[in-house]
């Protein structure tokens, strides 16, 4: 197995309610590389990178990461893996800094938080309940863990939904950081996704 | 450093449930209203109401507790955060141990603090009132632990509540048979110590065993 070889999809199939979402994908991602999977509704997006995070179990097929199924070694896997689903898995009750707190799992955040919170214009509502902020601002916070915490993999749902263009920009410029320093990024859109040329990006159509 | 990342997630939970003031006001003020219905449909016999008062408390912690555990898992469930919990480096079975600490310390603790109010109430004696509060100390984590694994089985179901009685309340009536087994032989004048013994042994088993099995049923259901 090739060293460089980092997430690797083989034959994946998912069956949902005794209907096939997709069956048969296979593809590899390496350092600095986006997928890019698109489709119409309830094509089976979601549940395909809910399958490369291991929360679903594939019908047939098998994920390797670093050359090792992911369910073997499964802690070593979502060690090096943010996932932002639908739901933004932020706590409506908490305040913007406790919760991300509870991302990091440690009262000392490590990087610079207050950079972040103003990039993310978060500044003023550090201190406001989650269930009080808007949808985009709760998706805003969702995110701001990408950015605080370092890993190699980011696989994230629609992630544009409900940002304004500031924040798009923001984040796109991110994600391009994040792929030239040898990331790798799955994302899911309605919407088309505009990086640099140099930046390779893979496509999957799901639901034709 | 996993010490206080424990710790960490406790704080955040015990947090989270007290600025949720009906997680710990519901289970509170059903029991206390629930237990101080009970003389209205008896006759008003003192000494009658002492015999039965105490396995009626019980009874009532029972119910109280279902109210305390229905949506302990269903918050997480639909904020996206129990995937986070899936995906924590954290081990899953440590995090339901005190997902389950904080809310038996929210919403179960303050039942057994008022039970010396009650007993004032129906005047029962200090030593009662004590050995009721002892057997509910060492049974109330039973219950919340067989509740919550219930909870977590029927996790995205609809119409969840009722179905969460018709399953908890089978499963937890050996409990309720041993907390009242200590207070009414007490009341005879026999020795505490075998249901006692036998509470606190069920209950060291499920604080051990059962977070595990909640654990596993959880991603169970969750697929």
């Amino acid at each position: 197995m090739c060293s460089s070889l980092l997430l690797q999809l083989d034959n994946l199939s998912c069956v949902r309610q005794q209907k096939i979402l997709f069956s048969n994908i296979s593809l590899q991602l390496t350092a600095g590389e986006l997928l890019l999977i698109e489709g119409p509704n309830g094509s089976g997006k979601s549940s395909l990178l809910r399958l490369i995070v291991g929360l679903l179990p594939p019908s047939e097929g098998e994920i390797f990461w670093q050359g090792s199924p992911i369910h073997k070694k499964y802690q070593a896997y979502t060690e090096h893996l943010h996932y932002i689903g639908h739901a933004n898995g932020l706590k409506l009750g908490l305040t913007v800094r406790e919760n991300l707190q509870l991302q990091s799992l440690s009262l000392s955040l490590t990087k610079n938080i207050s950079l972040i919170l103003s990039q993310l214009q978060l500044t003023q509502n550090q201190d406001t309940q989650a269930k009080f902020l808007s949808a985009g601002q709760k998706r805003r916070l969702a995110l701001a863990k990408l950015f605080l915490f370092p890993k190699r993999l980011w696989i994230l749902d629609e992630p544009l939904t409900a940002l304004d263009q500031t924040t798009q920009e923001l984040f796109l410029a991110q994600l391009a950081i994040h792929l030239q320093n040898g990331g790798i990024g799955m994302v899911s859109s309605h919407q088309s996704i505009f990086l640099k040329d140099t930046i390779p990006i893979k496509n999957l159509r799901l639901g034709i | 450093m996993t010490l206080k990342t424990v710790w960490l997630v406790f704080y955040l939970e015990l947090v989270l449930l007290l600025r949720r003031s009906q997680e710990w006001l519901h289970p509170l003020g059903f029991f206390i209203i629930v237990v101080s219905l009970f003389p209205l449909i008896f006759t008003p016999n003192t000494e009658l109401l002492q015999k039965f008062i105490p396995g009626y408390i019980w009874l009532a912690a029972l119910f109280a507790n279902i109210l305390a555990i229905e949506n302990i898992f269903l918050a997480d469930m639909e904020d996206g955060n129990l995937e986070q919990l899936f995906l924590s480096q954290l081990p899953l079975t440590l995090l339901i141990l005190t997902k389950l600490c904080a809310r038996w310390l929210v919403a179960e603790l303050p039942l057994i603090f008022f039970i010396p109010l009650l007993g004032l109430l129906f005047n029962l004696s200090a030593p009662t009132v004590i050995i009721l509060c002892v057997s509910l100390l060492l049974g109330t984590p039973i219950l919340i632990c067989i509740g919550s694994l219930c909870v977590a089985l029927t996790l995205g179901l609809r119409q969840q509540g009722i179905l969460l009685g018709l399953i908890i309340l089978p499963l937890v009536t050996p409990t309720l048979i041993l907390g009242v087994t200590c207070v009414q032989q007490f009341q005879a004048g026999f020795s505490i110590l075998g249901p006692l013994a036998f509470l606190a042994g069920v209950s060291v088993f499920t604080i051990t065993l059962l977070p595990w099995v909640i654990a596993s049923t959880l991603k169970i259901s969750y697929e």
